[in-house]
């Protein structure tokens, strides 16, 4: 066991070697920029991985303030991509893994999201994420309801405890559940847009024969509970492409969310479960389409042999012939998940897909490398950093004159949807796939 | 240390707010590196002040309670030099993060220093300005560090280094109090402390905000990459490439080792089977690029480069740039440590440098990777290795330590860019003369006597320095191949600008010749010349299509003589060099108040061919004649200045004309090239704008630029003189209003109330010249100068200048006063 130990630590001593502190990742690092501090970014953090690695004694205890250092890494891998030397993120996973007992225990380093532990750790099943949501959309309607459009901005200046409680309803993800409600927001859209609509119009465009006859599509909790109209159009999208969709029963939790809070356990029982329900149903060579891009990281890493199956929904619709049957003269602002720029590197798929809707025309926002502050849970744990990247991200979508914002990650969709609100309430925020359906489905 | 722990902390603590004040050991630690992998102990606290009084106040606080502060940027230092000792205080710039609003008129821009190098220009990029300062760090390095640094970049072979961007900085001393170096003009006389404070690793003072000079977005860029089987060809290349007349804005390489590791972590798909690539790149007018790029090209081709490749498009000179600007973080793929230098030696000597590190690698055993600053002679060779291997470590730092010798002995520097920081400490002794070592000493003592501000760094110890300076030289003497000249004090600054336009190249900062012609129909003459000990001393800026620089941005190298007697040697005949502090530039334009000059070494460029004159005259009567050159100098203000703006004389105004004569007129010079898309076009230009603005043509005139003295015979000694202020271009209608600098130049109320009868306009950077109005300070701008021992405008505390530290310098280098004393240096009560 300790010689195990051993040996896996001298193998991250040995990545380590390979950073030569440049600095190059602190710009895009989110906690470096919120905090200023660079314990908070990744130089910093692997400064303090070489410290932790070089104690020989297994019983010296790691100092906190260490602990607490790896446990505010988002995760977004921004600072992998922006590695000239090829500093790998598995480092700093190391690192949170660390931090894990920390965060499951509690500590006076690590601050208490407003949600209790009980329901955080139960945000992994759909059901729980539904009443959530729920709950979130109601009070929304009603604080909208009574104090107006800049309701959120209104709500601001309450005391801390309570402030988390309304940015917890704020930045929980919302999309249009039915298509009519979804028609309608664009519409609106369109016709307030200062984009001149095309002259002409596409006519039917024929579907693809070289279409991929049959995926496999992963539900996840949150676009499952929270999103299911945006789930349902991307089906229908994937259908309107030649698609055989094929929705296996049994799915459990990507497994994500009980990694980064430090329960490896729950995670891998979760990764096996999926490989089980996904090998039964998934022949060989088929894709597994997974909508948000935090899911999809998780499972193309911990579903094994059959995560090289795995595609992001919106790199799959990128390579597919879409029958697009109506213009949408709108500015549009992409906000890249993390999980998918840095986790899978897809950036340009978002936009080669949008860019094929006549009439649409892709601005780019400041920083768009750079994490919206969600990061799963960590943002109910660590909410004032959180808001604040919120708001700085709203802040760079905001100034690119965007009509639209659109996003395929239900956390930068709450996340992002909360910092425009406080922003920018014009600004609307929309999962990508809806767009895109808007574009293919003009009935 | 002198004061407990708990209490210092405790203290801080009130200052700063507790979550600015970092103690705990995480912070501890990660502040206590920086890139430079060194290491000296963990710091007491680290503040994160929330701005520059907050920052004051800890500076003040450290003083009193005798804790040494260490001033940290964003940590992106290679020599160690914001690394802390045990127990001392980090004190971090990174929150003062202000960048005020960009003057699109007067090139500038005011950030703290906690700005990153890359916001500035992201900052500027809406009105076509940039930041030329661009070193590799850029996307993470702060202002403050740049300026801390006197950092450099790629882009410093055509727009200078850090130093040469910064028009006023705000400070403060160890006291501190809030200071600030001048009014922020483009170049001031007076004891320069910009000069002393850039470079000077946070050991004299520690810089709150800057304004920055922005430089125009180029029409047209061309960058190109081109790839040599022998190293020898490819160093060649760069002298032969600077000596035909090209003035690429950079000249960048990488040789094998380093091109391998820069491929493997981006996969540029470059051949990694050559000695060496070059990354090059030319900017400004479509047609003048494409010209330069295609002669570039055919000249490298012929130096024995196997394939060029251009780029086309933004995206791939990104990528080329890429390649060089990554390829420091991607050394970490070569091996786990290195040693990184920094060496520059005078342009010429690059081939012989090269060669003498591929002998001292084969010698020694070890692994060397090198990335050039090519065009500026500056090189970064890393000589890689396993740290857990003692024996490839001693070799590793015996190679990188003959590295520096040798290029000592071809009169370099240890360091160009990185600074000495605790990393160079054991070799600068090797550059620096005891007298200059003891000057920079007692230059400390007199800012930090404690020795409280960055202690350990960048100075090594009293009584070290171990060079013998070089004999003060007779005579001009030229360096062709490394664009250098040397001139004997005595020396005249046209007989030096003859002999060098004869090779075309040139000292762009003055006038050449002492030419009076009394029957020029453009008017009388000069009448004087300037010997090179006038042109250090006065730091002559003269309307003569000067780049934005200075004799202060072209002089390299200076021996003076110190007002106590001492032979000073200071500075390197090389393009950068950061070892010590900054003694020949501070001095330049200093009067002979501390030290007189003896000789002087400065930078050539390549001269421009021709001098374009048109004189403009409004016949039109309809009184709009300052609303036709505003909009004329309006058009061409931006015009790409590397050369030199346009200078606009402006004569006659609405007063002195009647109503059906000419209401005055404008001429306009201009150097170039003489091709179609130079003059030709400026002509074009000119002659369509000046008859929008209701201005007629009177008459046009094309100079070989080496007889140019000849066209400029027109200009009045006036003009010769010191800028008085600078306005922008909308300000000149009807009445001039001071638009430039900060508050207090718009107080001053010398400033004409009606246009004047004759006045100079140059085009870039927007600087004026006024007869008559400048007499109330005698052609002096600078709130610290001093004219040969006459009372000038005084020095104003109150503005931030530091009496008592200008005093405290003349004390070291004049301590008996035996030279010019003017009456503010010697009154204690004076001011």
């Amino acid at each position: 066991m300790a010689d195990q130990r051993q040996t896996a630590k001298s193998h991250l001593a040995e990545l380590l070697r390979s950073c030569v502190q440049c600095g190059l990742c602190l710009p895009t690092c989110a906690t470096w920029l919120a905090t200023g501090n660079e314990v908070h970014s990744p130089r910093g953090r692997l400064l303090l991985l070489e410290e932790v690695l070089n104690i020989e004694d297994p019983d010296t205890n790691i100092p906190v303030a260490f602990l607490a250092a790896f446990d505010h890494c988002i995760g977004c891998r921004a600072c992998e991509t922006a590695c000239p030397s090829g500093v790998p993120f598995s480092l700093l996973e190391y690192g949170q893994g660390l931090a894990g007992d920390l965060v499951v225990n509690g500590s006076p380093e690590i601050p208490q999201p407003a949600v209790p532990g009980f329901v955080l750790r139960r945000l992994d099943s759909p059901s729980v994420l539904r009443f959530l949501g729920r709950v979130a959309g109601g009070t929304r309607s009603f604080f909208a309801g009574i104090l107006g459009r800049r309701w959120r901005s209104r709500l601001d200046h309450l005391p801390v405890g309570m402030r988390s409680l309304v940015r917890l309803v704020g930045s929980m993800p919302t999309a249009p559940e039915t298509d009519d409600q979804l028609r309608a927001l664009l519409d609106d859209l369109v016709k307030s847009s200062s984009v001149v609509p095309p002259q002409t119009y596409p006519e039917d465009a024929p579907v693809s024969d070289d279409s991929p006859s049959d995926v496999a599509f992963f539900q996840g909790c949150a676009n499952n509970g929270l999103l299911s109209g945006p789930s349902r159009r991307l089906c229908e999208l994937l259908r309107s492409a030649g698609c055989r969709v094929e929705v296996p029963q049994g799915q459990d939790c990507c497994g994500a969310l009980a990694a980064h809070t430090g329960r490896p356990t729950r995670a891998a029982a979760q990764h096996h479960r999926n490989r089980e329900v996904f090998n039964k149903n998934t022949g060989t060579g088929s894709r597994i389409v997974v909508e948000a891009a935090g899911c999809g990281l998780e499972l193309k890493e911990g579903l094994g042999d059959l995560g090289s199956q795995v595609i992001d929904a919106v790199h799959l619709l990128s390579g597919l012939n879409l029958p697009v049957l109506r213009a949408v003269p709108l500015k549009v602002a992409v906000h890249d998940p993390c999980h998918a720029r840095h986790g899978q590197g897809i950036s340009q798929q978002p936009r080669e897909l949008l860019s094929r809707i006549p009439g649409l025309t892709l601005v780019e926002a400041a920083e768009v490398e750079v994490c919206c502050g969600s990061g799963g849970v960590w943002g109910l744990r660590y909410p004032e950093i959180s808001e604040q990247l919120g708001r700085r991200k709203a802040e760079n979508l905001a100034t690119t004159g965007a009509d639209l914002v659109v996003t395929s990650n239900p956390g930068c969709l709450g996340q992002i949807a909360d910092g425009l609100a406080l922003i920018a309430p014009d600004l609307p925020i929309l999962p990508l796939t809806d767009l895109v359906w808007y574009a293919v489905k003009p009935e | 240390m002198g004061t407990q722990k708990g209490p210092a902390l405790a203290g801080l603590s009130r200052i700063l707010g507790p979550d600015a004040l970092l103690t705990d050991p995480a912070a501890r630690l990660v502040y206590s590196r920086d890139s430079s992998h060194m290491t000296l102990g963990r710091p007491l606290g680290i503040a994160l002040p929330a701005d520059a009084s907050t920052l004051r106040k800890v500076v003040r606080f450290c003083k009193v309670n005798e804790l040494a502060v260490v001033t940290r940027g964003t940590g992106t230092g290679l020599s160690g030099g914001a690394v802390p000792n045990e127990g001392e205080v980090v004190l971090a710039t990174s929150q003062l993060k202000a960048l005020g609003p960009v003057d699109d008129q007067g090139l500038r821009v005011r950030a703290e220093a906690g700005v990153l190098n890359d916001q500035v220009s992201a900052h500027a990029s809406s009105f076509a300005l940039h930041f030329a300062p661009d070193p590799s760090s850029q996307s993470i390095s702060s202002i403050g560090g740049n300026i801390a640094e006197n950092a450099g970049g790629p882009h410093c072979l055509r727009h200078g280094v850090t130093l040469h961007h910064l028009l006023r900085l705000e400070w403060c001393d160890v006291q501190g109090r809030a200071l600030t170096t001048g009014r922020g003009l483009a170049c001031e006389r007076g004891i320069d402390l910009t000069s002393l404070l850039c470079g000077s690793e946070g050991t004299l003072g520690v810089v709150t905000a800057a304004d920055l000079k922005l430089v125009t977005d180029p029409q047209s860029v061309a960058t190109m990459a081109a790839f040599f089987p022998d190293l020898n060809d490819a160093t060649g290349s760069v002298v032969s490439l600077l000596r035909a007349g090209l003035m690429p804005v950079a000249v960048e390489m990488v040789d094998q080792p380093m091109l391998e590791a820069v491929e493997a972590a981006f996969g540029f798909g470059f051949p990694t089977d050559v000695a060496a690539a070059m990354i090059l790149e030319f900017a400004g007018q479509p047609e003048e690029v494409a010209e330069d790029a295609d002669q570039a090209g055919n000249l490298l081709m012929g130096n024995g480069a196997r394939e060029i490749r251009r780029a086309e498009d933004a995206a791939t000179r990104m990528e080329l740039w890429k390649c060089r600007k990554k390829a420091f973080g991607a050394v970490g793929r070569l091996a786990p440590s290195y040693v990184t230098m920094d060496v520059v030696v005078p342009l010429g000597k690059l081939p012989d440098l090269v060669r003498e590190i591929q002998v001292i690698k084969a010698k020694h055993g070890v692994e060397i990777a090198t990335a050039f600053h090519a065009g500026d002679g500056n090189l970064h060779p890393g000589v890689h290795y396993d740290d857990r291997d003692s024996e490839l470590r001693r070799a590793a730092h015996e190679a990188a330590d003959e590295i520096i010798r040798t290029a000592l002995a071809m009169d370099g520097s240890v360091t160009g860019e990185h600074g000495v920081g605790i990393e160079k400490l054991h070799a600068v002794p090797w550059q620096l003369d005891p007298v200059s070592l003891e000057l920079m000493w007692d230059i400390k003592r007199v800012f930090d006597p404690e020795d409280r501000l960055n202690p350990g760094k960048a100075l090594p110890p009293p009584g070290s320095a171990l060079a013998v300076p070089p004999s003060v030289p007779r005579g001009c003497t030229f360096n062709w191949d490394s664009m250098t000249v040397t001139a004997e004090a005595d020396v005249s600054l046209s007989e030096l600008q003859a002999q060098a336009l004869e090779r075309g190249l040139w000292l762009p900062v003055g006038l050449a010749a002492a030419t009076t012609q009394a029957d020029d129909p453009m008017g009388p003459g000069l009448g004087s010349d300037r010997s090179i000990s006038s042109v250090v001393e006065n730091i002559l800026f003269s309307p003569a299509l000067v780049a934005g620089g200075s004799a202060r941005h072209f002089l390299l190298e200076l021996w003076a003589e110190t007002g106590a007697g001492r032979l000073l040697h200071t500075g390197a005949p090389v393009f950068k060099n950061v070892a010590g502090y900054n003694l020949a530039q501070m001095l330049c334009g200093s009067g002979r108040v501390l030290a007189q000059p003896r000789a002087a070494t400065f930078q050539l460029r390549p001269a421009p061919e021709k001098l374009g004159v048109w004189r403009f005259a409004d016949l039109s009567g309809d009184g709009n004649f300052w609303e036709g050159i505003h909009s004329l100098i309006d058009r061409l203000a931006h015009r790409d200045p590397t050369l030199g703006g346009p200078v606009f004389v402006i004569d006659g105004s609405q007063e002195d004309c009647s109503a059906s004569g000419p209401q005055g007129t404008v001429t306009v010079l201009a150097p170039g090239r003489d091709r179609s898309w130079d003059l030709g076009d400026l002509d074009k230009r000119l002659v369509e704008v000046a008859s929008l603005a209701g201005l007629e043509l009177l008459e046009q005139k094309r100079f070989d630029f080496r007889s140019w003295s000849h066209a400029l015979v027109h200009l009045p000694d006036w003009a010769l003189a010191w800028p008085d202020w600078s306005v922008s271009a909308k300000r000149i209608q009807g009445k001039i209003e001071a638009d430039r600098g900060p508050g207090d130049l718009q107080k001053t109320s010398f400033l004409p109330q009606k246009p004047p009868s004759r006045m100079i306009w140059q085009a870039s950077p927007a600087l004026v010249w006024i007869p008559g109005s400048a007499t109330e300070n005698e052609g002096w701008c600078c709130d610290h100068c001093c004219s040969g021992g006459k009372p000038t405008q005084l020095p104003d505390p109150d503005a931030g200048v530091p009496l008592d530290l200008l005093r405290g310098m003349k004390k070291v280098f004049d301590p008996d006063g035996r030279l010019d004393n003017p009456l503010w240096l010697k009154d204690e009560n004076h001011g």
